[in-house]
Parts: C-alpha cells; sequence; structure tokens
C-alpha cells in the first residue's frame, strides 16, 4: 500500500524509536521531538509507541493514500480533514481509497504525529529507522519527504476504533513550564535565575532551540572542554542566550551545561515553537525521580511498554 | 589506585559524569564501561567520561553505587589494546584547499608542512561535533592556524581539518569550519558495517603522505 506526500509542509520526517548506544561517536539518537505524541498517534491505530511515524512540523501538510487504512494524528494542534471531512485528532480515523489526509497550520504546539495501521518502510540505520537529517542518515534516504514522495507500508488487520483518554491529551501550550536539575557546570543551584521567563527565538530545529532571557554572566563560555550533552541539555552560549538541545542535538559540547530538562519532561521540548514562553522549575534528583515515576505510571496505563 | 583521584557527579537526572583528566584514562575507562554493558551511552569528553542510566531501572543512588563499583574493580589502570590506523591522505590541491594558504603563511613550503603531519604521533582524542567526526590530538605544535572565518556549508567526507595542536577528521560530508589540508583515500564511514565508524576514541592514527608512482 502507498502513502504519497502531496505536500510535505516545510519539514516531515520519518521517525522511529531513538538510536541509543552511539553518542561516543556522536551520533545522537533522533526518534520523534515529541515521543508522547507519537505514542498516542501509534495508539490509535494499534501500533507499537516506537513504531515509524510521519513527524510533520507547524503543518499545513497534505497526504494521499491508495487503499483503505486507518490512521491516527496526534501531537501539536491543528485541523485534520479526512476526504475534506473535518475530523478530530486522537481518535482512530479511517480513510478510503484516494482519500486526502489534511493537517492545517497547527494553532499550538510544533509537532504533529501521523501514525497508519502498517509497517512504514524506512531505511535502517544501526538498528532505528529514524530520520537524522544533518547526515543524512535513517528514514528515506535521510531526508525530509518531497512533494510527490511514495511511502509504502504492509497494511495490518484494522483495529477496533479507539478515542486517546481526556487524561493523557494534554494539548501543547504557548508558555512551558520545564522541571530541572542543576546542570554540571551550575556550581550551586541558587546561581540560576528560577524567576526568569525565557522566549524561544527563530532559531529552532530538531537539534534544539535557542531561548532568549537573562542568564547568569558566564566569562567561561566556549572555552570549556568538550563534554557529554543529552536532549534536555540547557548550555548558555557565547552570546549570552540559552540553548536547549532536542533529541538531533550534538553528542559534546564546550558551552556551559546550566541545567538539564529532566527525563520526565524532555518530550514536552519538542512542542515549543518561536514565541513561545519557557520557565524552568528547581528540582531535587528525589523529586525528579518520582516526577517522572508519576508521569510514567499515568502514561503506562493507556500506552503499554512506552517508557519516558 | 584508589577511587580519591576520580571525582563523580550527577549530569542530570539519568548520567553521571567521572572527571578523570585528560589522557588516556579516559579511553581505559570508556573501553571498561562499554564492556560493562550496564550503561546505555559511555560518552568519552576532554577531561571526562560521561555515562548514561535507565532512570526506569535504576535510582540515581543506584547507578552511582554501581559505578563506584566499577571504578574500585577497574579504576581504568588495565591497558587496552590499542588500535593503530595509517591512513593514505592526499595533501593540497582540490583535496586540500587551506594547505597553500597555510604554507604561505607559515612559510613552509607545502610538502614540509604534509611531512610535519605524517610525523606527528597522532591520537583520537573524541569523537563528536557530528557522526564520526574525530578530534586528533598530537599535531606538531610549530602548525598554528585558526579557524575558517567563514565556515563552508559542505566539507567532503575524509578531509583533514587543521587548527593549532588538532587535527580533525570529516567521517561525513557535512558543514565544517576547520581549514582543510587534504583528504582521506579510504572511507571513514560504512554505513553497513556492524562499527561504521572506523576510528574510535584512544586510537592511534598515521597520515600518510599519497606517494604517486
Amino acid at each position: 500500500m502507498t502513502l504519497i506526500a502531496l505536500d510535505p509542509g516545510v519539514q516531515c520526517t520519518l521517525q522511529a524509536a531513538p538510536r541509543i548506544g552511539l553518542r561516543h561517536a556522536g551520533v545522537p539518537a533522533s526518534g520523534p521531538a515529541d515521543p508522547v505524541s507519537m505514542a498516542l498517534a501509534n495508539r490509535l491505530v494499534g501500533r507499537a509507541p516506537g513504531d515509524a511515524c510521519l513527524e510533520i512540523t507547524y503543518g499545513p501538510a497534505r497526504f494521499r493514500f491508495g487503499a483503505p487504512v486507518q490512521i491516527g494524528i496526534a501531537g501539536a494542534s491543528a485541523p485534520v480533514r479526512v476526504g475534506g471531512i473535518p475530523r478530530e485528532p486522537h481518535a482512530t480515523l479511517k480513510v478510503e481509497a484516494g482519500e486526502e489526509v489534511g493537517i492545517g497550520a497547527a494553532t499550538a504546539g510544533a509537532r504533529i504525529y501521523l501514525a497508519v495501521a502498517g509497517d512504514l518502510k524506512a531505511d535502517e540505520f544501526l538498528g532505528s529507522r529514524s530520520t537524522y537529517l544533518p547526515a543524512g542518515l535513517g528514514g528515506i534516504e535521510g531526508r525530509a519527504l518531497r512533494k510527490g514522495d511514495a511511502l509504502t507500508f504492509e497494511a495490518a488487520a484494522p483495529v477496533a476504533e479507539v478515542t486517546t483518554p481526556d487524561a493523557l491529551r494534554n494539548p501543547p501550550q504557548d508558555s512551558f513550564a520545564l522541571r530541572a536539575v542543576p546542570g554540571p557546570d551550575l556550581k550551586d543551584s541558587a546561581d540560576f535565575p528560577w524567576a526568569e521567563t525565557f522566549t524561544a527565538s527563530p532559531r529552532l530545529s530538531r537539534m534544539g532551540v535557542e531561548i532568549m532571557g537573562k542568564l547568569p554572566d558566564r566569562h567561561d563560555a566556549g572555552v570549556m572542554p568538550s563534554a557529554a550533552v543529552f536532549p534536555g541539555t540547557l548550555q548558555a552560549t557565547p552570546q549570552g542566550h540559552g540553548f536547549l538541545l532536542l533529541v538531533d542535538g550534538q553528542t559534546t559540547g564546550g558551552y556551559p551545561h546550566l541545567l538539564q530538562v529532566i527525563r520526565a519532561d524532555r518530550h514536552l521540548l519538542g512542542q515549543v515553537r518561536p514565541g513561545n514562553r519557557i520557565r524552568f522549575l528547581p528540582r531535587t534528583q528525589a523529586r525528579a525521580e518520582e516526577d517522572l515515576r508519576a508521569k510514567q505510571a499515568l502514561l503506562e496505563t493507556w500506552l503499554p511498554g512506552f517508557r519516558l | 589506585m584508589t577511587l580519591g583521584r576520580y571525582a563523580l557527579m550527577a549530569c542530570g537526572d539519568d548520567a553521571l559524569r567521572i572527571l578523570c583528566g585528560p589522557g588516556d584514562v579516559r579511553h581505559d575507562l570508556a573501553s571498561m564501561l562499554t564492556s560493562d554493558h550496564a550503561w546505555l551511552e559511555v560518552v568519552p569528553g576532554r577531561i571526562d567520561v560521561t555515562v548514561a542510566f535507565d532512570p526506569h531501572t535504576h535510582s540515581m543512588n543506584n547507578a552511582h553505587a554501581r559505578l563506584m563499583a566499577a571504578l574500585e574493580n577497574d579504576p581504568g589502570t588495565r591497558r587496552r589494546d590499542q588500535r593503530v590506523h595509517e591512513l593514505v591522505v592526499e595533501f593540497g590541491g582540490a583535496a586540500g584547499p587551506d594547505l597553500a594558504p597555510l604554507a604561505a603563511r607559515l612559510g613552509r613550503p607545502e610538502s614540509e608542512i604534509a611531512g610535519m603531519i605524517e610525523n606527528s604521533p597522532l591520537q583520537v582524542d573524541m569523537l563528536g561535533f557530528t557522526p564520526g567526526f574525530a578530534y586528533l590530538a598530537g599535531l606538531d605544535a610549530a602548525l598554528v592556524s585558526e579557524r575558517l572565518a567563514n565556515p563552508r556549508t559542505r566539507v567532503p567526507a575524509g578531509s583533514v581539518g587543521l587548527i593549532t595542536g588538532q587535527i580533525g577528521l570529516y567521517a561525513l560530508d557535512g558543514p565544517g569550519g576547520w581549514p582543510i589540508v587534504g583528504r582521506v583515500l579510504s572511507p571513514l564511514f560504512d554505513r553497513a558495517a556492524a562499527q561504521p565508524f572506523v576510528l574510535g576514541a584512544g586510537d592511534r592514527v598515521v597520515l600518510r603522505r599519497l606517494t604517486r608512482p
């Protein structure tokens, strides 16, 4: 069966489970920028949390299917049309052969996930089909989808129609409160301006997002010995801004590592868009562990096998 | 050897950092920790090694204790087998467009600079920046060069970059800000291989000048 990208929009990539264990070679994890939303989309069509999906940035985007299929849509808030008729995301949707699926411009959040009830064919690199654009690895020839691309998939048997429980929908907002622990280069938690509200700049990609606001003066910005960094790392740049790393971010860096967004909240970074406001909430290690357990327990009720 | 010579610190809520200083100890520790299979990632930096763990199965305290035990058992003093790569390089010309200006600035012939690189005891200090990009330490200190004022948007795979004290080897095509003095003729990346990157941290490297028949 085929899925045709009539208009993939500004950036649409195929993402699946992340690529783990290669950061020592400079290869980041990739995978969905917002893994919770991707797992929710997959759940609507009976797929596992890390099965391949399309990650659509901002919208609008349009696709056509060559045969009847079930799809699931989750992530950024955006209008959805199937065969011209408005439909709701977060529900199993039936698409007839030749019908167009249209996703409008997102009104909040940055990334929309489109899952199909079938196994999307893609290039595998070191155990993952996720696209890593900077090096052209995985996905569809390692690149973003182009107009007219035809993806093939093995259709699965139809699943019972479901909708995402309200408690898990958590639509993206224009402001984010990200829980964070001090990074290795923040000597004292009290040195961080926790009351400051930062604004996401237009410098934003799957590699990271620049945030503007008052950070502690770091005379050592740019001269620190390079060390490992991860998604959720907040660095202080020599320009005096912050840079929050995302799933395609570099694996080592020499800027001061001020904060680390806790594991439980890293999925939220994938929905930040330019102009959004960001605050950081201080966490101890013990609180970060409680936060992770609580969110994981909630998600597990609906997403078996999913790990934040 | 006691644990006293290392400091451990948290790196977020799912990673720990061992501050062990520069040199081979990082590579020995990374090798030991990788073979331990307890860590999701083992990433050497300039003066440290960072390990990531799964916070769903280990608390920070638990991971910390596990790391302490591993370091007590083997504090990175057992020498690894050290790999040596002899890579043939085409210096200058289209393969190394920045060699001629570098030679002019240093007042040495291009062939002399290539020879100084060939005779430098190079070692992969770490990989990072882009997949497989290798930072090599040990370059002849007389080869003084800064990064390019205007980075290139595309540098071919195999390119040999040079800044003061360091060689950078580009495993993949990609953006690059280092002056390029040559190109390694054999691939540094094979996407189909189980170990797709030829170079690893701690490896010794000789950049041999291409001799034409």
